[in-house]
């Protein structure tokens, strides 16, 4: 690029702040949308003066649905199903990356295609094999399904295969068992690649719906987005009750990406501009 | 032989740090000959067991399910209780079903326009974003992809307020811009505007993603490649066709797959947004809305999943095709 | 000290997968080993419920009731999973007329719910209730469930501003003279006479029932393509789309209640059920609101057509049937708590006995002073019939697809060669529906 200030950058400036602009808009009118009262929620396009701020929206929120529980739920099945899928398909992942094993293709060719095809093919079959096994409305039923991630095993197999052989040679010398190999040698070195896992993991579950619909029955054990929508469905009325229970949905899942940013950029990137 | 000599030293921090525990590990070892032969089998066995977990539950909650519901696909049932055996009858109603006809339209519209929307734009804006001169770089970055963290269900109740005509945000904000454009616009409830209000709804919630991609390529194509082709004399539209994209081909091709497989699979913003239902004149169902929609409302688990694996079966022609037109088998694969 | 091996954002997720565990573990699910469950899905429904329930509990000492409320988007579904899983089936659940036949699409003996046709009978219910209502939830002359209500409908409007526009509702007997007013108030995009949509087939399918039509004959043969049908739709279309309309539409939710404080809409389909959602959604224009019949077909027609339905149905799994029928003749038929139920959400209920206790002939602030029992009661029992089948769904959809469609070639090209378009329409419609009928192999 030249030295000379180019004039198209004034223009690329504001294009690109116009388009975060407008990027924005919406969440920031989803955080105006939780203060404002039934009456002015249409009335000022975003936020309303201090005066008119209100916590009736939330107040309106806890009463309506056990908001902590449904929290809680969340929480659990997020953060469980992530270590779960993290131990599994690291696993894997190094398995695949740094053996050669018969029907090591026939693995992969088989994940690859699973991959391709929709979850909602297997939602019946799956639903009758859970409650067969007497999981249906269980944490259980909820998560060891979800512990099988096929994505996870490619991403971790693409980060690890860049894994210098020298240093598992080495250990083994050494006298390390493979497992050891992979606790003490391999995770620690792909910690980027495990920090955008967890996110891009708890994200998938934290968020997802369809599943958990069908599974769980009991109010007690709906995660967010299932009560949210039990919600939408009831109260139609109150869309500022409806923000509100949307914001407090989202916010534990910006927070954690605020928190891990810098690694899952790397760790997402790494898989994809190396393959 | 100690492991210093057989490690080279290197830049990064994070495989010296690896060397340290390496040799903190083997502190803790012993070097006695017992342990070799347990030693041999389970560096044999260590990819099988590593692997085993994994296979159990992906075997049981995987291949099986899918096994059935392909056997399924042969029925015709009312839920798993009961089911008749009709052969290949669902795959040759599919042929002639008026709905699925509309919803396989619907959703390859939906793939085409949000595919080809937003992978331009991810890049334009990527290209925007790794300039050298840039300012605010951060700031950007984590404008830009926020709404990914955003799931799904929750942008389409988000969106479903947004949409509203006459009061809504959108309208409003539209009207504002140009006053030619009517203030009750109906989004949701107008045959024609569904379609563009998804295709907008998953642009704002996947231009982001996919722009982070597409900067990582770009950060990762070598500079002298660019001052070569300036050498050339190349402008920077040259420099663009000759360097730029064939240096991001392998992303690009990843997020092309990846981008078009998703749309196929839209589900819960339309069916959140559209209030469990197909819009007007079913102008937003999708494949997976009508699998769900006769699986689990009407209760042929039969027909549902003849659908599922057509489904399945034409997204992974698509990418096929899509790998093979943009040479990435030619250069060897992975 | 050898750190995490994961770093320090999986040990993060591992804590709170610990803390959140152990604060489920303390705050375990209640166990509701009640006498019987009950699902609901109408708000409505389950205020009034909630305070009848604790006086069924002490006439029956040892019997619980769990009552939930169940989403109606999701209703069916959790119950045709629950059905089909056999797990966490209630014992009773409310089901809305139009959910209803798709739980009688498979063969006669794997109907989920008890078969009520004897009870009926036998407790004479059968001739006390409006008979219309049992028609959606039988199937081969069993009934399986027992109607809530009948549903009447009449139009709600604004009266304030019928009094400014000049509007006398008093000489509005006939749909022509209801038009008539319509055009004179209406302006396109600032104020409708009345809330009709334009894509969806909700009003659309109340003035097809007045005009005598419906989705399914007695026999469960799709009849979205007679007579009454293709007449009803060219009526329809012209109301909601062209230089002529009076029809408007903007969704539900809050904006509606915008929209009529706003004088938006002049007039709303109001059958008994919506009138407490509008008391409840729209308290503000308490005072300026009235009820005024469905304008007829033609002089000394019909005032009256019907929208919605719920039946309360017993599922097979119930281990109390006795309990569950008595639960139910409870909720629906105790004249004690009738009052009180009437006044908490309008509906009237099915039977016709009730509808001569007071608290029908009860003024009601909200409606400028109307008896809003008494004008529903009067209507009730020309409330016309509504045949089901297991593709009453399909049914309505197909109804809206046409309309949208019917409304596109009316926006296009007018009067020009619609009734033809609407006939043909109208039977690719049926004949769809049909060709889902003819597939079924039960």
């Amino acid at each position: 690029m030249t030295r000379a200030i180019h004039p198209g950058r004034p223009i690329a400036y504001v294009l690109l702040f116009a388009i975060a602009a407008l990027t924005l808009v919406p969440l920031i009118w989803l955080i105006a949308a939780t203060v404002k009262g039934p009456d002015d929620l249409f009335h000022y396009s975003f936020f309303p003066p201090l005066n008119r701020f209100t916590a009736h929206n939330y107040q309106e929120l806890f009463s309506k649905m056990p908001f902590f529980r449904h929290l809680a739920n969340s929480t659990f099945i997020a953060s469980t199903t992530v270590v779960v899928q993290l131990f599994f398909s690291s696993l894997a992942g190094f398995a695949l990356a740094k053996y050669n094993f018969k029907g090591k293709n026939a693995v992969m060719i088989l994940m690859l295609g699973t991959m391709m095809i929709p979850g909602q093919v297997v939602m019946a079959p799956l639903y009758e094999l859970i409650y067969r096994l007497g999981l249906v409305d269980t944490y259980p039923g909820l998560i060891i399904p979800g512990a099988v991630s096929v994505f996870g095993i490619f991403l971790f197999r693409q980060a690890i295969l860049q894994v210098p052989n020298e240093l598992l040679d080495a250990a083994r010398i050494d006298g390390c068992s493979e497992f050891r190999i992979y606790w003490d040698v391999v995770m620690p070195v792909s910690r980027p690649m495990i920090g955008a896992f967890c996110l891009i993991s708890f994200m998938g579950t934290w968020n997802s719906f369809l599943w958990p619909q069908i599974i769980l029955h009991n109010n007690a054990r709906f995660t967010l987005p299932i009560a949210l929508n039990q919600l939408v469905g009831l109260y139609q009325q109150s869309y500022g009750m409806l923000m509100a229970g949307t914001l407090l949905s989202v916010l534990p899942v910006i927070i954690l990406f605020m928190l891990l940013q810098k690694e899952f950029v790397a760790g997402l990137t790494a898989g994809a501009v190396k393959g | 032989m100690s492991t210093q000599d057989k490690v080279e030293p290197t830049q990064d921090k994070s495989v010296a740090s690896a060397n340290a525990v390496v040799r903190r590990a083997s502190d803790h070892v012993d070097d006695t000959p017992p342990r070799s032969r347990w030693f041999a089998l389970q560096h044999r066995y260590a990819p099988y067991l590593f692997l085993l977990p994994f296979l159990i539950i992906f075997a049981t909650f995987g291949i099986y399910p899918i096994v059935k519901s392909l056997i399924l696909s042969l029925y015709a049932t009312n839920g798993p209780k009961d089911q008749i055996f009709v052969g290949l009858s669902n795959f040759r109603f599919l042929l002639s079903d008026p709905e699925f006809h509309t919803a396989v339209w619907n959703t390859a519209v939906f793939a085409f326009w949000s595919v080809f929307l937003q992978l331009p734009l991810a890049l334009g804006l990527a290209m925007l974003l790794s300039a050298k001169w840039l300012k605010g770089r951060e700031f950007l970055r984590l404008a830009f992809f926020s709404p990914h963290l955003v799931g799904q269900a929750f942008v389409a109740v988000l969106f479903m307020v947004l949409f509203v005509p006459q009061y809504g945000l959108i309208n409003n904000g539209l009207h504002a811009v140009s006053p030619q454009i009517p203030l009750d616009m109906k989004w949701l409830s107008e045959a024609g505007l569904v379609m563009p209000a998804l295709v907008l709804t998953s642009l704002w919630m996947y231009v982001g993603f996919n722009m982070i991609y597409f900067l990582a390529a770009l950060q990762a194509v070598d500079r002298e490649l660019y001052e070569a082709a300036m050498v050339d004399g190349a402008n920077a539209w040259h420099q663009f066709w000759a360097v730029t994209l064939p240096g991001i081909r392998p992303v690009a091709v990843f997020v092309l797959v990846t981008a078009t497989i998703g749309s196929f699979q839209l589900f819960e913003l339309p069916f959140i947004m559209l209030n469990n239902g197909g819009g007007p004149n079913n102008a937003g169902l999708t494949i997976v809305m009508y699998l769900y929609r006769t699986g689990f409302e009407t209760g042929d688990l039969g027909y549902a999943s003849a659908i599922g694996w057509t489904l399945a079966l034409g997204v992974m022609a698509i990418s096929l095709i899509q790998m093979r037109l943009t040479g990435v088998w030619k250069r060897g694969g992975e | 000290m050898r750190s995490f091996p994961f770093g320090a954002a999986a040990l993060c997720i591992l804590a709170l997968a610990i803390i959140s565990g152990l604060c489920l573990a303390f705050a375990p699910a209640e166990q509701h080993n009640a006498t019987l469950r009950l699902w609901v899905f109408a708000k409505a429904h389950y205020d009034t419920y909630t305070k009848a329930i604790p006086n069924f509990e002490r006439e029956n000492p040892g019997v619980t009731v769990d009552l939930q409320l169940v989403s109606n988007s999701s209703l069916a579904t959790r119950l045709q999973s629950a059905f089909l899983a056999d797990v966490d089936v209630p014992d009773q659940v409310e089901i809305e007329i139009s959910s209803a036949g798709s739980f009688f699409r498979g063969p006669l003996n794997e109907v989920g719910f008890l078969d009520l046709t004897d009870r009926l009978h036998q407790s004479g219910l059968y001739d006390k209730m409006v008979q219309a209502r049992f028609a959606p939830y039988t199937k081969q002359g069993h009934i399986f469930g027992l109607p809530h209500d009948v549903h009447p409908v009449m139009l709600a409007y604004r009266r304030d501003l019928f009094e400014q526009a000049g509007v006398d509702v008093s000489k509005i007997e006939t749909w022509d003279d209801f038009i008539a007013a319509g055009r004179r108030v209406t302006i396109p995009g600032k104020r409708y006479m009345i809330e009709m949509s334009d894509n969806s087939g909700t009003q659309l399918e109340v003035c097809l029932f007045q005009h005598g039509g419906g989705y399914f004959d007695p026999d469960g043969h799709c009849i979205l393509d007679n007579e009454a049908s293709v007449q009803t739709m060219l009526w329809y279309v012209p109301l909601v789309a062209g230089k002529n309309k009076i029809g408007g539409d903007l969704g539900s939710g809050q904006i509606l209640t915008k929209a009529v404080e706003d004088g938006y809409f002049l007039t709303l389909v109001t059958p008994d059920w919506r009138s407490k959602s509008i008391e409840n959604d729209i308290p503000r224009m308490a005072g300026k609101m009235a009820l005024m019949p469905f304008p007829a077909l033609t002089r000394g027609g019909v005032r009256t057509s019907t929208w919605g339905g719920t039946m309360m149905g017993i599922t097979k799994h119930c281990k109390n049937p006795d309990m569950a029928w008595k639960l139910a003749q409870y909720l629906y038929l105790n004249k004690e708590d009738l009052a009180m139920r009437f006044r908490e959400n309008n509906i009237l209920p099915c039977s016709r006995e009730a509808w001569e206790h007071p608290s029908f002939h009860e003024p009601r602030a909200y409606w400028s002073g109307q008896p809003l029992g008494e004008l529903y009661s009067k209507l009730a029992p020309q409330v016309p019939f509504q045949y089901s089948s297991p593709f009453i769904s399909t049914a309505k959809g197909k109804l809206s697809e046409a309309l949208v469609d019917c409304v596109q070639q009316y926006k296009a090209q007018g009067d020009a060669g619609f009734e033809a378009f609407v006939r043909a329409r109208l039977k690719r419609s049926a004949d769809e529906v049909r060709l889902r009928i003819a597939r079924n192999p039960y």
